[in-house]
């Protein structure tokens, strides 16, 4: 994924400032609000939530990291704060550690069927802690580990260590019994 | 992109879902308007004490109760500003890209930590003075039509002690599950 240039503070406003990260990383932001609202309605909220509160980082951007990590850092705070909220009224969050011991019912996906693989990934997504979740999603947006650590404030230990939790949780749920492009 | 997931992930199907800029200064506009409506929530309790009191300064009272009333207006209005000042509840910070998910997470569980431990200095403490003197005040000057004045004054007391005691341990109870989510955190940045 590429890594988008630093916009110095002077050379934009923030209208302009939104609109750019907007358009450039809008699919990404929808992607990830899905990962932590299953209903449809409450994900456009969240989403458009999602958009509040970068609009308004951007009065005071200061250029210090890229506009990825920025946004990026906007939505998870964002989203995150917000499963916090809406966690007293569901079940409880699990970690990759807890997800590793628990056995899987069936085998794994076979490489065919993507809608359903896609479906068991957000399943498996909305299970998840907020940081597990965050590492989770960054993963998939094929971001490297010194990015991760950055978006999410995890030490490059703890990032590492989750990165290889959750490559087992996947190789267990979706590629044993010959996932192959 | 080495793991097939990471294909299935990106190329998933969206809604597409954008925002002008005049959806996004509405939703600002929106926000600001409940912000304010639930700051009026906060305050509502106040808003009945301070009046109810006053006028019993001003009309009923006499002597030490009616330094009790005031008093008490005095304490309700330091806690009021309390409130405002710490704000018990908050919106999104603007800075939120300040920092990752950890640090601003810690961040915001740190205040609601010192928020409920320091719940005596800002919210109890303020409004014992006031309690205080209108029991003495209550025995200083029984009211005619009670009998048993200092059996209710006491139980009165009491019962005002038992309620101090039970939300201050109470909010003990909530910063120390607090800190011990906060010692969770930062385990995860070393």
């Amino acid at each position: 994924m590429r890594q988008t240039e630093v916009i110095q503070p002077e050379e934009s406003t923030q209208d302009d400032r939104y609109t750019a990260a907007a358009a450039e990383f809008g699919a990404g932001l929808e992607r990830l609000a899905r990962a932590y609202e299953a209903d449809p309605e409450r994900r456009r909220d969240l989403l458009q939530d999602i958009h509040l509160q970068l609009w308004r980082s951007f009065a005071a951007f200061d250029g210090r990291c890229s506009t990825r990590t920025w946004v990026y850092r906007v939505a998870h705070n964002t989203a995150a704060s917000y499963v916090i909220r809406e966690r007293r009224q569901r079940s409880r969050l699990i970690t990759f550690e807890e997800l590793e011991k628990i056995p899987t019912e069936q085998p794994a996906e076979p490489a065919a069927d993507r809608r359903r693989a896609l479906e068991k990934l957000h399943l498996l997504i909305q299970q998840l802690a907020p940081t597990d979740r965050q590492v989770m999603i960054c993963y998939l947006e094929d971001m490297d580990a010194a990015s991760i650590g950055e978006i999410t404030g995890l030490s490059p230990g703890n990032v590492a260590m989750k990165i290889h939790r959750l490559r087992n949780v996947l190789s267990r749920r979706f590629h044993e019994g010959g996932w192959h492009e | 992109m080495s793991d097939p997931m990471k294909e299935i992930w990106q190329n998933q199907e969206l809604e597409g879902m954008t925002m002008s800029l005049e959806d996004i200064r509405r939703k600002a506009g929106k926000l600001r308007r409940r912000i304010l409506w639930r700051n009026a929530r906060e305050f509502a309790a106040a808003a009945l004490v301070v009046p109810v009191m006053s006028y019993f300064a001003w009309r009923v009272a006499t002597g030490l109760t009616r330094v009790a009333a005031i008093v008490c207006i005095a304490g309700v209005l330091y806690v009021v500003v309390q409130l405002y000042r710490r704000g018990s509840a908050r919106n999104l910070p603007a800075d939120l890209a300040a920092s990752g998910w950890v640090a601003f997470y810690r961040r915001e569980l740190e205040r609601q930590r010192d928020l409920l431990a320091s719940v005596w200095s800002w919210y109890l403490a303020p409004l014992i003075p006031g309690l205080a003197l209108f029991i003495v005040g209550g025995l200083l000057q029984p009211a005619a039509h009670l009998r048993h004045t200092g059996l209710f004054i006491g139980g009165y007391a009491i019962l005002a002690a038992l309620a101090f005691a039970v939300i201050g341990w109470l909010n003990q109870h909530a910063a120390r599950r607090l800190q011990r989510a906060i010692d969770e955190l930062n385990a995860l940045e070393r």
